[in-house]
């Protein structure tokens, strides 16, 4: 491990999100906490030619026009439109004015995503291949390029320190957060906002997933011997990340604390994990924080409901934890609000925060039969009270990445 | 005509795999060819692009432990079904 001095602590002072189960940070803890799914059928309009037949889509309760002028609208991919509706739930939380003090110049934005303006992109596509046009819409870059989330919410509320996206697959979130909470560390910001944004359910990238044959057909049920593979999500969760001196002497309410990190690469296959991989992640995050394994008490894991990942992250769960793992609890909320690819580290992160401030842990759904080969205690179906000290968020990406957050009780 | 389909499947797991096609027995699974995960999944693709089939989504099994047999009785299932439906709609 690096030594770094860690003089500099990061809290959460703010958090937002779009997700499966409704606008708000506060629906999607309060369906998680209530074991409620938002797995339902696919809302599509080539729903009827698709073989995938079920998602988490964001409920047509998420009006992207609200409170938003329709200039700043016209340049925003629906991925943004996430992104945004999410960051301003959090600064409002968050009581923060970037007009005052030179704050906006001290402030990051760090947003990941997995493909960024997918809709646009596939809008345009048809467009000129389907429909042979000769032109494409003249937004269509700066709604599909990857940064847009991160530079509209800088435009919006006039932030400018380091500002830049995060593209790692399903560990896109994870990668930002901590990049985020690096650069506060490092004395480069004293707040950041970040978290992670995906759109991707369209035609094309439908038809993606279902020839990788990794799709469930009834529901995602992470650790179950009957799991048949991952469900589809979307949404948005974004958080204002605060110096902790900086939150506590303008008496800000602290949600938790970004108490460490750890990031790796697996170096073996493009899309099989690897237990020692994601085990070294999650004990760097240990390390970093200052956490022992008896002091982590709940992890969110990365549970898809894949075949490959739930064996192998258990294994790597007690890999890193040895006989603590017999202790921990152990839930993926994928089971409830699918699988956002990049986006899901940071819907996770609601959980995790929701599970510290309520003293409740999410269980996870759709757990029928446990998977003998999954050796850990899962929480299924039922939330179950109990206070979390410390936990750890795990995301694991295609391509063999690792991102695990060590989270914090607020101090 | 089920020789034939074999003999097709077989020489396109030779292409995937980059192994002399006699080489290939009715017990080999993918994995003993050395074709693994996504590589299993391509050649599934393979396969279905050149019989002009979609076969069922089979969650819960690796496709590198069948047998390159089971293959077979699958696309020839897929192509039944497929030609049953076509004089169905005659």
């Amino acid at each position: 491990m690096p030594t770094v001095p860690q003089m500099r602590r990061v809290v959460i002072t703010g958090m937002g999100a779009i997700s499966p189960l409704g606008v708000g940070a506060e629906a999607l803890w309060q369906g998680l906490r209530e074991g409620r799914s938002a797995i339902g059928p696919l809302q599509h309009p080539d729903a009827d030619r698709l073989r995938v037949k079920i998602a988490a889509q964001v409920p047509a309760s998420f009006d992207p026009t609200a409170n938003i002028d329709e200039r700043t609208l016209i340049m925003l991919d629906r991925t943004s439109e996430f992104a945004l509706h999410a960051a301003r739930e959090a600064i409002a939380q968050s009581g923060l004015d970037f007009s005052q003090n030179g704050l906006g110049v001290r402030t990051a934005v760090v947003v990941g995503t997995g493909v960024g303006g997918e809709t646009t992109q596939d809008e345009q596509s048809k467009r000129l291949y389907a429909e042979n046009s000769q032109r494409a819409h003249p937004l269509t870059i700066v709604r599909v390029m990857t940064n847009a989330s991160a530079s509209q919410i800088s435009i919006a509320y006039g932030l400018r320190g380091p500002t830049f996206a995060v593209c790692s697959a399903c560990a896109s979130a994870n990668h930002a957060i901590i990049q985020a909470a690096q650069m506060i560390r490092y004395g480069m910001a004293d707040v950041a906002i970040t978290g992670a944004t995906e759109a991707c359910l369209t035609y094309g990238a439908l038809r993606s997933w279902e020839a990788m044959r990794v799709l469930a057909d009834d529901t995602c049920r992470p650790f179950s011997a009957n799991r048949r593979g991952l469900v589809l999500g979307e949404g948005a969760a974004i958080f204002v990340l605060e110096l902790l001196e900086h939150a506590q002497a303008r008496g800000a309410t602290i949600l938790a604390e970004v108490a460490g990190f750890g990031m790796t690469a697996d170096a073996t296959d493009i899309v099989m994990p690897s237990a020692e991989g994601s085990s070294a992640a999650m004990s760097q995050a240990m390390a970093d924080a200052g956490l022992a394994p008896q002091d982590v008490d709940y992890i969110n894991a990365h549970g898809t409901g894949t075949q490959a990942n739930d064996v192998t992250e258990s294994r790597a769960i007690r890999m890193a934890f040895g006989a603590h793992a017999d202790r921990l609890a152990v839930s993926s909320t994928k089971s409830m609000h699918g699988h956002a690819l990049g986006a899901s580290g940071a819907l996770e992160l609601v959980a995790v925060v929701g599970a510290m401030r309520d003293s409740v842990v999410p269980p996870t759904a759709n757990l029928d039969k446990v998977d003998p080969a999954c050796d850990l205690d899962y929480v299924p179906n039922v939330a179950r009270p109990m206070p979390v000290r410390a936990a750890l968020s795990n995301s694991f990406a295609f391509g063999g990445l690792n991102a695990v957050l060590a989270i914090k009780h607020a101090p | 005509m089920t020789d034939t389909t074999q003999q097709q499947v077989f020489d396109i797991i030779a292409k995937q795999a980059k192994i002399d096609v006699t080489t290939i027995k009715p017990e080999s699974t993918l994995k003993d060819l050395g074709i693994a995960s996504l590589e299993a999944i391509e050649l599934i693709f393979d396969i279905e692009e050149h019989f002009d089939i979609t076969f069922p989504d089979q969650q819960g099994a690796n496709f590198d432990t069948d047998t390159t047999q089971s293959l077979v009785d699958a696309v020839q299932k897929a192509l039944d079904e497929k030609a049953a439906a076509g004089e169905g709609s005659k």
